[in-house]
């Protein structure tokens, strides 16, 4: 009898596994990694498909950008399949390209994939171009096509008394600055060192840091620079591929003289901010939502930070939106790529599509504030009267300058992000640092 | 039956050496062997044979230099700071009123991942809002830029080590104290000697080869830091808190790719750590000492 239990209950947990393996066999769970600034929009638009396609899970892990981009690396070097789908930045395109699949390719192989109202032309060229495409192929779609924006305190800038005193100090009315050399004027009045009356701390919070922002943070002063009639003539036109470190036949362009001016500025900078060495993206958030400065260069998606904020309520009359100083902010963002080594690409493009439609590109601006990368969601009434930020987007994406996509691009950056730290805490000459920047690139190039 | 009794104990210990071959000792040898190729995982190309000249890039490479100059730093402060701090908390607690209490207080840093660790030192060095500057305003000292000042970065990163691991080397010589035989200390207090003659007399040599072990164990530790840094600093400002360790998984796995140097620099810790580790045994005669 108590053999006959023994074998029935073995009978039940055999037929129990087998069952829950067929029915496990008929789900497919995807991985999708994520940078911090897309996540909770891919989890929703997670959790909306599942609900609409119950036979796929997905999971969405959330990575730091300095976490995210290696790991990426790693499975594309290695192809262990360890993800189906990864937001990608756009500046990593180059480098990441090896080990994403060809989606043009993709949907000509596989025409039951994609979505038959999917608008393939719904897209700006230049944002398919820069958040989709590498070396002539698509590698992916454009997801949060971003540039950094110029955040001041509009009530301060608007503040009648303010503004007199500014006017009384440089002879100049008080307004949005166009050029670094009027941000560094502006940045010495909020700063109660020099203005015992300024009503921030600091003028401008800045971030510097040893981390990839340094990177993107250098452009923003030279590329007013390098894409004057000047630059131009001298530098040539900007390869976006290379960007705005290089000439444009693929030489670093900012080791001269206007490379000089370029650090010389944000050396001037440093003076009117909060520990702009120590402050990465965090940090400048804090300053600015707690009221420490009055001006910050961010990226489009902090608005909601911004908003969270007690001490910026009311948001519409505090704070303002404006290009950047020198009309050329840094572009940035993300586009999702799919990996060669996955094993369920079918239903992994088929979110991708679902992730980037016309209704969810213009449902995650409105909910999560991720810039929109369509046509129609830019032209949308209710998308253009949401925030402050859609007034200067169009001018900023469409100046906005660019980091290298190439594949060293991660040597590249290692190597400046070094130096260039070593030039603003002042232990190497600029001049001699960028000249050994420029050096060290050419080698990397050459190899 | 001991022919027997031999094979179960190989078939017990086979699946560990399977482990330890394929996870230690290949991977040990793999690794000196592709430190002389240029093996470079972004190249997507099979490594070639480069000989010495990973090796001697390292010579010309001032990163490398910085990494390593920061590490002997590194090994020259924080160690002994926490030698020192780990065997004067250890005699301060033995014997007090609430031992369990305060020995329980005082290990708390070394429970705590040292990731987690940095993210908090990060928060409590923060130039405008961190519980440091605001601590140090009480003194009429200005905000410090911990993060930001080279020199700075590098005071921050040693405290934070000296905070999470004074309570190992504590935990390791108070363990030692209570091993120290009553009746020496009796008989010592019976002669007269004072508190003080008696750490140094009684309690110090009995604990001397825990001391030389911890030491050792410490400085093995600090060659080989990486959290801390990756946490708090991300190697900066400049390079000015690369250790070797954060510089070889830069090298290697975060922004170059380039396995082959990041192997010969691995090389060159192991080397560094294996005659350091044996100069050491052989200079504080430990073997003799724990009676090996």
């Amino acid at each position: 009898m108590r053999r006959a239990l023994l074998f029935a209950a073995i009978a039940c947990v055999l037929v129990y596994s087998a069952m829950g393996t067929s029915l496990a066999a008929e789900k497919v769970t995807l991985n999708v990694w994520s940078s911090p600034d897309n996540a909770d929009a891919l989890h929703d638009l997670a959790t909306q498909y599942t609900k609409q396609n119950p036979d796929v899970k997905i999971q969405v892990t959330p990575l730091s950008w300095e976490f995210l981009y290696p790991k990426i690396l790693q499975d594309v070097a290695t192809g262990t399949g360890a993800f189906d789908v990864t937001t990608w930045d756009v500046m990593t395109a180059g480098a990441v390209a090896k080990g994403m699949v060809d989606l043009q390719e993709f949907r000509k192989a596989h025409p039951e994939a994609a979505d038959p109202d999917y608008d393939w032309n719904d897209y700006d060229k230049m944002i398919w171009k820069t958040w989709g495409v590498w070396n002539g192929v698509n590698i992916g779609l454009p997801f949060y096509p971003a540039s950094m924006l110029f955040f001041y305190r509009k009530d301060y800038f608007e503040d009648p008394k303010i503004k007199v005193k500014f006017k009384a100090k440089y002879g100049r009315e008080l307004t949005i600055p166009k050029t670094w050399e009027e941000t560094i004027q502006i940045a010495e009045f909020f700063t109660r060192k020099y203005n015992s009356d300024s009503p921030t701390e600091y003028g401008i919070a800045l971030m510097f840091p040893r981390t990839h922002t340094l990177f993107y943070m250098y452009p923003i002063f030279f590329a007013p620079y390098r894409r004057s009639a000047e630059g131009i003539s001298k530098f040539g036109e900007v390869n976006p591929d290379y960007g705005d470190y290089f000439t444009h036949d693929g030489k670093p362009a900012f080791n001269t003289r206007e490379g000089v001016k370029a650090i010389n500025i944000m050396k001037k900078l440093m003076s009117y901010a909060p520990d702009p060495l120590g402050s990465d993206y965090g940090e400048t958030l804090e300053y600015f939502s707690n009221g420490t400065v009055a001006m910050v260069p961010q990226w489009f998606g902090v608005w909601a930070s911004f908003v969270a904020s007690e001490k910026l309520k009311p948001i519409e009359k505090t704070v303002g939106v404006a290009n950047m100083p020198g009309g050329h902010p840094v572009s940035g963002g993300w586009a999702l790529g799919l990996n060669k080594a996955s094993n369920h690409k079918i239903e992994a493009f088929k979110f991708m599509q679902f992730a980037t439609n016309k209704n969810n590109d213009k449902y995650k601006f409105l909910k999560y504030g991720l810039t929109p990368a369509r046509i129609s969601t830019t032209k949308d009434p209710k998308v253009q009267n949401a925030d402050a930020r859609m007034d200067v987007f169009a001018e900023a994406l469409a100046k906005a300058s660019h980091r290298p996509r190439i594949p060293e691009e991660p040597k590249l950056e290692d190597v400046a992000v070094n130096v260039l730290s070593g030039i603003l805490m002042g232990s190497i000459d600029p001049e001699e640092g960028l000249n050994r920047i420029a050096k060290e690139w050419i080698k990397i190039l050459e190899d | 039956m001991q022919t027997c009794y031999k094979a179960s104990a190989w078939l017990m210990a086979i699946p560990l050496l399977v482990l330890f071959l394929g996870f230690t000792i290949y991977p040990f040898f793999y690794m000196i062997g592709i430190s002389f190729t240029n093996c470079n995982l972004s190249a997507w190309e099979v490594p070639k044979w480069v000989g010495l000249k990973n090796y001697a890039t390292i010579f010309d490479d001032l990163v490398a230099a910085g990494s390593v100059e920061f590490t002997i730093l590194l090994v020259l402060i924080a160690v002994p700071l926490e030698m020192l701090l780990g065997l004067f908390v250890a005699f301060l607690i033995d014997d007090v009123v609430g031992e369990s209490f305060w020995r329980s207080i005082v290990v708390l840093p070394m429970m705590i991942p040292p990731v987690v660790a940095g993210i908090a030192w990060k928060m409590l060095y923060n130039f405008q809002y961190g519980p440091v500057n605001y601590f140090l305003s009480f003194f009429g000292i200005h905000r410090i830029s911990w993060l930001g000042d080279p020199v700075m970065a590098r005071v921050g990163v040693i405290i934070a080590d000296v905070w999470q691991w004074t309570p190992f080397v504590f935990l390791v010589l108070y363990s030692g104290l209570q091993s120290v035989p009553q009746d020496l200390i009796e008989a010592a207090s019976v002669d007269g000697a004072s508190r003080w003659h008696t750490i140094r007399y009684v309690h110090l040599p009995v604990i001397r080869p825990l001391v030389w072990v911890v030491l050792i164990i410490r400085l093995v530790d600090v060659l080989k830091l990486f959290d801390i840094v990756y946490m708090v600093t991300f190697g900066g400002p400049g390079s000015a808190t690369h250790t070797i360790s954060y510089y070889i998984y830069k090298v290697g796995l975060s922004f170059g790719w380039d396995i082959g140097y990041a192997s010969a620099l691995s090389v060159l810790l192991l080397i560094a750590v294996v005659l350091l580790t044996n100069v050491l045994i052989r200079v504080l005669n430990v073997r003799q000492l724990l009676g090996l």
